[in-house]
């Protein structure tokens, strides 16, 4: 493939990979605190059709965005009620938030198929996009990516350098540790679903204002899932949650290219790449684990000692 | 101070777990009723018409009863695994490669008769299916790769295999061109019972039914599986046979999915193609966590859902409301049920404020 | 074991209470239409919408739609449903709906079946479908005579018949105004996906096509082409209100004389099963109004050919045409068959890409 293709997909990749960055933090967070999120695809259809139908009537992109994260957040506080508050079973808590937030938003989204908002534009940051290679890749991309660059840097300082950080991981490492110290261990994982939903709304708000400026009822196809994923191939470390996330953007981009270019394969064994390679980095960071182990209490429900 | 005060019970109440369903049910169906008055429809009228076209005559109970086999086959494989803490979320592609499996046999002997072919089907669509369910079992016991992920994606990956086969090697010669395999011969197909329009794989699926009974029952592998399931430590000290446990869960679920898929491509669309998937495999998990383990449980549960799917049908005739609809009634269906299985096995004390 | 009796139980409960209450007979003729994605897509369901919407306003006509519709046993669920409730006409609108309608067909003679895109008839069921391949050769044209570099780029769906036709048609119509053009094909497998359609129309213009036809719903890839400074060609509806900018026409459905005149026949009893395969001269098909940014010589050009297309004078797969490997598939002198037509599936020189 020739250089002068190069570029533009690694600034694909960027592009489709920037709602994947956006949800893996968010399960990050949730994760490191012990609660298991499988809702994620849920959580990102709502937040898409939050963010759309906000931007819609109020005209406002940035309100759009706004209305995605606190959609997620609280489609999240739901699971944060059944798994926390009722102790439920968390895999199945966040089967029924796929199933329901993929049902409420394609029944609520179904009267604005077909329209177009103007969303979020691309915008090129003066001085940084001329830095060769490194400029068009990542300084000619719209508001919301710019922004998910300063997310996992938050989600790292957060994580590593806060009280709250601290206390949440070890929520997901010894629970008995944070009742021991007084915290009130379901706030601490309240928090941080919560906060994981947030983030997955903005990767779900980003789909609908920025990737395309539409709605349409298979929006999120899957990124949720290949974002739980990527949690694992990231061993719970933001840094290389965007290592995973462009990755990805970069294969599904990839597939496309290659039919662009003439190739003879067929589509259908193509667009299978991004899920195999799914698998491929689930098994790879599953060999590879030596010390770096998942929260201990993740997906375990604490009992207090009442 | 907390004040409400909750505390493990000793021994979980049994009699709620119908009333909680019950209940499930009601508040599924105010939450839709809520949304549909959203949406300035006539909330009640419509609950109606949804009975109606689920359960209000004989043919909507035959429609109901069809659909029924299916996600009644692929709940079952489904249920014993997740009663092994095993997460099978696969059921979509072992569905897809037992229809591709029994397809092959199908374009392979075409001329057999059917007392070959139809067994030879279900042999395929089994392997297919059961080897679609080894792979994250294998996975996961060797590697502690996380199911869950692993038999998601490969329901993805299965159904564009099945794209590739009926776009490219496997298409139709006289079929213009449309991505479908050939028309299987009479011989291939699974009749239809007498005059009704339920077919022969509804014995299938009761034969099936019974058979679970009798070895979650009698037999000691099933107690194994009810042992390991409450308790993995427990399955530990027994020195349960856990890892073989993990694989034989899933690849029997892969062989049920895969039935479901043979039945579907055999009797109900005599040919393979794309439109057979229709998402039995994830209906399958919310009835297998609503029933449990017990085969009639998840007989009704079958019922239930199939039956909000041709309600919810009718409902789009009737009202125009989008068939989304059905998926909210399932999640929030399953939310309450989790939420109600709190309250059997905690008691909830009223403390006040002090 | 208690809780699945228990269960039982209010299920039969449950049907004791909803069963009854059949509706009552009604005058009027009753015309069901079953779409296979959601009407508001913008594209093919929404122009099939349209059209029922004309139905509705005719006197002594009730119809009603139901969207969404999987292809196979829910599809045939939803037609049993419609005549078990008498309705008289039933518009299906998708080939995956064929075998299903053929079945129901045949359990409810009295009822008129029609069928589009399909090819299997019955005595009660009909099929049909529009030349949109007209459309689309007319619209091959403006991206032909409107492309600076020569590469113009096609979203594709899925290599079905009807998909492929239509890239060949427009193929033919960009050679025609531009020899030495080329038309890359990407495959998204998708109807409508905004976003891999969007991703899909971004890699061709990546790889230096300027303008982006597409056979999808979506309007994603007309987003793409808008963003990119390029041209694009619409389908399904005028899609100029995504990409004021770059929409240079589209290749528009309009089934509304169509279904009045099958209305009226079923209505008067005239009605006969047939295989319908009307064209622009019907009105059927046609373009979309033109862009600002097309010159006044290419309309005009284009005008022409559309009017001598009506009145029969040209063909779009009139010979010698070859396919890509550089056979002569249809000589010189001759036009494909309808048959041939329906049975496309190979792709005509000039085109980059597989059918697979």
């Amino acid at each position: 493939m020739t250089a002068e293709l190069l570029l533009p997909l690694l600034a694909a990749a960027v592009q489709t990979g920037t709602p994947i960055l956006y949800a893996t933090l968010g399960e990050i967070l949730t994760e490191r605190a012990g609660v298991l999120n499988l809702g994620v695809e849920g959580i990102m259809m709502v937040g898409a059709l939050a963010a759309y139908v906000t931007a819609l009537a109020t005209g406002h992109a940035g309100l759009g965005f706004a209305a995605g994260a606190g959609c997620g957040a609280l489609l999240a506080a739901v699971h944060a009620q059944v798994c926390v508050g009722f102790r439920g079973n968390q895999v199945v808590s966040g089967l029924a938030l796929t199933i329901l937030g993929t049902g409420l938003a394609n029944y609520l989204g179904t009267p604005y198929i077909g329209q177009s908002i103007p969303g979020f534009q691309r915008t090129a940051l003066p001085l940084l996009d001329q830095i060769p290679i490194l400029g068009p890749v990542f300084f000619r991309q719209d508001p919301l990516v710019y922004l998910s660059y300063l997310a996992p840097v938050f989600v790292w300082v957060a994580l590593k350098r806060t009280t709250w950080g601290l206390n949440l991981r070890a929520a997901g490492e010894a629970p008995e540790a944070v009742t021991a110290a007084g915290l009130s261990f379901a706030r601490l994982r309240w928090s941080a679903v919560v906060l994981g939903g947030l983030l997955m709304g903005c990767g779900g708000a980003y789909l609908s204002l920025a990737y395309t400026h539409l709605w349409s009822t298979g929006l999120v196809a899957g990124r949720g899932w290949i974002a739980v994923a990527l949690v694992i191939f990231a061993f719970w470390h933001p840094g290389r949650a965007v290592l995973g996330a462009y990755l990805f953007g970069g294969v599904m981009a990839f597939q496309f290219r290659l039919q662009a270019l003439g190739t003879h394969l067929p589509s259908s064994l193509l667009l299978m790449l991004p899920y195999l390679l799914t698998i491929f980095v689930l098994v790879a960071a599953s060999v590879r684990r030596r010390g770096q182990a998942p929260p201990a209490a993740l997906g375990v429900n604490h009992e207090p000692p009442d | 101070m907390n004040p409400i005060s909750v505390h493990k019970r000793t021994d979980p109440l049994t009699w709620p777990a119908a009333l909680i369903l019950g209940l499930a049910i009601v508040l599924s169906l105010s939450v839709s009723a809520l949304l549909l008055h959203w949406q300035d429809k006539p909330a009640r009228d419509a609950l109606v018409i949804l009975f109606q076209g689920a359960f209000g005559s004989w043919h909507a109970l035959e429609d109901c009863t069809i659909k029924a086999v299916p996600i009644f086959l692929c709940s079952l494989g489904v249920a014993v695994a997740f009663r092994l803490q095993v997460w099978n979320i696969g059921a979509e592609g072992q569905f897809a490669m037992g229809a591709i499996g029994a397809t092959w046999v199908v374009l392979q002997f075409p001329q057999w008769p059917a007392f070959l072919l139809l067994p030879a089907m279900m042999a395929a669509a089994a392997l297919g299916g059961g080897f679609c369910g080894l792979i994250p079992a294998l996975l996961k016991v060797r590697l502690r790769a996380n199911e869950i992920i692993v038999s998601l994606m490969l329901n993805y990956v299965c159904i564009l295999f099945l794209e590739y086969l009926v776009y490219g090697p496997w298409k139709d010669p006289v079929s213009f061109g449309f991505p479908m395999t050939m028309v299987f011969p009479p011989a291939a197909i699974v009749g239809a019972i007498g005059s009704s329009r339920l077919n022969w794989g509804l014995v299938l699926a009761l034969a099936c039914a019974v058979g679970f009974w009798i070895f979650f029952r009698f037999s000691r592998l099933g107690y194994e599986l009810k042992v390991c399931g409450e308790s993995p430590r427990v399955a530990g000290y027994a020195r349960l046979p856990y890892h073989g446990l993990v694989i034989a869960v899933m690849v029997t679920g892969g062989a049920l999915a895969g039935w479901a898929g043979f039945l579907e491509v055999s009797a109900t669309l005599n040919r393979l193609q794309p439109s057979i998937m229709v998402g039995y495999g994830y209906t399958a998990i919310v009835v297998a966590w609503l029933a449990r383990l017990s085969p009639a449980s998840i007989a009704a549960a079958s019922l239930l859902l199939a039956g909000l799917r041709v309600g919810v049908e009718n409902l789009q005739l009737e009202m125009q409301v989008p068939a989304a609809f059905g998926g909210i009634m399932e999640g929030v269906l399953l939310l309450t049920v989790l939420a109600g299985g709190f309250f059997v096995r905690y008691r909830v004390r009223w403390r006040g404020f002090s | 074991m208690r809780k699945g009796c228990l269960l039982l139980g209010m299920i039969f409960l449950v049907w004791m209470v909803g069963a009854g209450g059949a509706g009552a007979a009604d005058e009027a003729l009753k015309v069901g239409f079953i779409y296979v994605s959601p009407v508001g897509d913008a594209g093919w369901s929404y122009a099939h919408e349209q059209a029922r919407l004309a139905v509705e306003a005719l006197e002594g006509v009730r119809t009603a739609f139901v969207e969404d519709v999987r292809e196979g046993p829910d599809s045939e669920r939803v037609m049993r449903n419609m005549a078990r409730k008498g309705y008289d006409l039933i518009f299906a609108t998708s080939y995956g709906y064929m075998d299903s309608m053929l079945k129901v067909a045949g359990e409810f003679p009295d009822t008129v079946f029609m069928h589009c895109s399909g090819y299997k008839l019955a005595p009660n069921m009909g099929n049909y479908f529009g030349r949109i391949y007209q459309a689309r050769y007319l619209s091959g044209m403006a991206a032909g005579a409107m492309t600076r570099g020569g590469q113009i780029g096609y979203v594709a769906a899925f290599p079905i018949p009807e998909v492929i036709r239509g890239i060949n048609a427009f193929t033919i119509g960009v050679r025609a105004v531009n020899p030495k053009a080329t038309v890359r094909v990407v495959w998204t497998k998708t109807w409508y996906d905004p976003a891999t359609e969007k991703e899909a129309a971004k890699s061709l213009l990546d790889v230096g096509c300027d303008v982006i036809a597409q056979h999808q719903d979506s309007p994603g890839p007309q987003e793409a082409a808008q963003e990119r400074g390029a041209y694009s060609v619409g389908y399904n509806t005028d899609m100029s209100a995504f990409a004021p900018r770059a929409h240079l026409t589209a290749a528009v459905w309009n089934w509304a004389p169509f279904y009045l005149e099958v209305v009226e026949s079923v209505r008067n009893g005239t009605w006969k099963s047939t295989a319908a395969w009307p064209g622009m001269e019907k009105g059927i098909v046609g373009l979309a109004p033109f862009g600002p940014m097309v010159p006044e010589s290419v309309k005009t050009r284009i005008e022409q050919e559309k009017a001598r297309l009506i009145n029969g004078e040209t063909r779009v797969f009139a010979g010698p045409i070859k396919d890509q490997q550089g056979n002569l598939k249809i000589a010189a002198g001759e036009t494909a068959s309808d048959e041939a037509l329906l049975g496309m599936t190979w792709l005509v020189e000039g085109v980059v890409g597989t059918t697979e």
